[in-house]
């Protein structure tokens, strides 16, 4: 061997760009990809883990936004106040009270509903067509819809014109002064309950992805000293680790993502009627969107597990 | 002919008053050793004399409690943990149980530590210069072969081509000969002694008195983790920490 010396180093022929470019994506891309196929047996309860956590989180998400919607819709109906006029109201009358509603900062809009025009919209409304069939006269009133701009000042207009002489004593308005709150109230609740639920998933998804992924370091952490041995620097040992948990998290997200999306398009189809009215808001636009986020939150978590666990492997 | 150390060159490695303590327990203590170019260097002491220590403090896998480290002019002793690795360029390393990439062939477990230390050398190089190294080293024909199907001398002879292969200006191995047999040992320490004659310093710990003796090249002697002898090339005389290993 005495004469034998190994070859100095030579400049490649292409730009020293294009290589250090070449053996930085075969470092971090090929090198990665390779040890991901090579140890998918032990990313295999992460991947599993991942993907059960993003489904759910994707469930949820879908959840909490129809119920946000709800919450919209609800919130929009009730600060829709229905004024009713006394029958034979004069029309002097009722435009002065029109403009003293339009003229009121809190009223967004005011919009005048005559009794034809209450008995057509009834038509519409499934039940009513019958009661409004069985009287010979239009038993509907005309009224004056007014859209106030925040709920609560809702029961102030009330207060402000049910007692007003064109608005019909019996049934002055729709307000109802509890309905709105009650349904606030569960709705409350339930943005609590989901906003602890998502909080909690997330800590689990966290933790289990971290110590699936620690797991999957430990197993390899021989590899990981020779490579520091042999003088790797620390990007080189870390990036393909990075690369590799965003792989596994990037992969747990399309399986969740795309369930999540078959779900909500199964609903969507299956129960059209109904579903719009249990998942307000919930379209194929919006399951396309949570497929997307519910990917890109496994590639996050899987990436961002991996630079912690690592960074605890290392420190170690 | 034996090639002669690069004594008037500056040390490529110099320890100055080095102690390393692993809680009160000293491991180390007032080591001041210098290492040439082209020198092939023996250390030796019984177990727990400090041998790996000080080879770890050369390689900066620990940092000294007291004195200072050079390594081909960078202060490992005060490097901070980003910049260790180059540190580690300039140390090839060799190590008893050869610690091998197990997933990646001979010729990928050299050409890896090239390119771990040199992003600019593409791969086609990296391909060349390692089977130029596994061809040093007698493995040529070896080297898509994966480390387990390699015999331990094999494996060993891998190893240090990985080490050599960047041409670092210091070799370290410890107990590079202990999974060995005698005659591979011998061929092993060939290899050190051609690797010294590039202009390589080698420093070697072992326990192999045989292949110390009969080499003849320097030995730094450590024993309770202190220097106790450093005799020079040639002047290889009793094992005086024998009667206490």
């Amino acid at each position: 061997m005495a004469g034998v010396v190994v070859k100095g180093s030579f400049r490649p022929r292409g730009g020293v760009i294009r290589v250090v470019a070449a053996n930085l994506l075969r470092s971090l891309f090929g090198n990665a990809a390779r040890s991901w196929m090579r140890n998918l047996g032990s990313t295999a309860p992460a991947l599993g883990s991942m993907t059960l956590l993003l489904l759910m989180t994707g469930l949820v998400g879908l959840t909490a936004l129809a119920l946000h919607n709800l919450e919209q819709e609800q919130a929009m109906q009730a600060s829709l106040l229905h004024v009713y006029l006394r029958d034979g109201a004069p029309m002097a009358q009722v435009y002065d009270l029109w403009s003293r509603l339009e003229d009121d900062p809190r009223v967004g809009g005011v919009v005048f509903v005559s009794k034809d025009d209450a008995l057509a919209r009834a038509q519409h409304i499934p039940g009513l067509p019958d009661l409004a069939n069985a009287s010979e006269s239009n038993p509907f009133p005309a009224s004056l819809d007014v859209q106030v701009k925040r709920i609560g000042d809702v029961g102030a207009i009330d207060a402000m014109v049910r007692y007003d002489p064109i608005v019909d004593p019996v049934v002055p308005s729709s307000y109802d002064r509890g309905a709105y709150q009650r349904v606030q109230a569960v709705l409350f609740g339930l943005a609590i309950a989901g906003f602890a639920f998502v909080g909690l998933l997330g800590f689990v998804a966290v933790t289990v992805t971290m110590n699936s992924i620690k797991a999957a370091i430990h197993s390899r952490r021989d590899e990981i000293a020779i490579m520091q041995l042999v003088g790797a620097p620390r990007w080189m040992v870390r990036g393909p680790f990075v690369v590799e948990g965003a792989i596994t998290g990037a992969l747990a997200g399309v399986f969740a993502g795309a369930i999540t999306f078959g779900l909500a398009m199964a609903g969507i189809a299956g129960a059209s009627n109904s579903f719009t009215q249990f998942a307000p808001g919930v379209d194929t636009t919006v399951a396309v969107l949570a497929a997307v986020v519910v990917i890109g939150a496994g590639l996050a978590l899987g990436s961002g597990s991996s630079v912690l666990s690592l960074r605890r492997h290392m420190e170690s | 002919m034996r090639p002669q150390a690069n004594r008037h060159h500056p040390p490529i490695v110099e320890l100055i008053g080095v102690g390393r303590a692993y809680g009160s327990r000293v491991a180390v203590d007032d080591i001041h050793v210098a290492l040439h170019p082209g020198e092939l260097t023996f250390l030796v002491g019984p177990s727990g004399a400090g041998k790996t220590t000080l080879l770890k403090l050369i390689n900066r896998e620990i940092r000294p409690t007291a004195g200072e480290v050079w390594v081909a002019g960078l202060p490992a002793h005060r490097l901070k943990p980003s910049k260790v690795a180059e540190v580690r360029r300039k140390v090839g390393v060799v190590f008893q149980d050869f610690k091998l990439l197990p997933a990646l062939t001979a010729l990928e477990n050299v050409a890896f530590a090239l390119q771990a230390s040199d992003l600019r050398v593409s791969r086609n190089e990296a391909r060349e210069r390692s089977l130029d190294a596994l061809e040093a080293v007698g493995l040529h024909d070896r080297g898509s072969s994966f480390p387990n199907q390699l015999s331990g001398g094999q494996q060993q002879r891998v190893a240090i081509a990985r080490a050599v292969v960047a041409q670092p200006p210091v070799l370290i191995a410890d107990e590079p000969t202990g999974n060995l047999d005698q005659d591979t040992a011998l061929e092993i320490m060939d290899l050190f002694e051609d690797i010294a004659a590039w202009g390589t310093a080698v420093l070697v710990a072992t326990h192999n008195i045989e292949i110390v003796t009969r080499l003849q090249r320097r030995v730094v002697t450590l024993v309770d983790g202190r220097l106790v002898r450093d005799q020079p090339a040639g002047q290889t005389g009793r094992m005086a920490w024998l009667a206490s290993s």
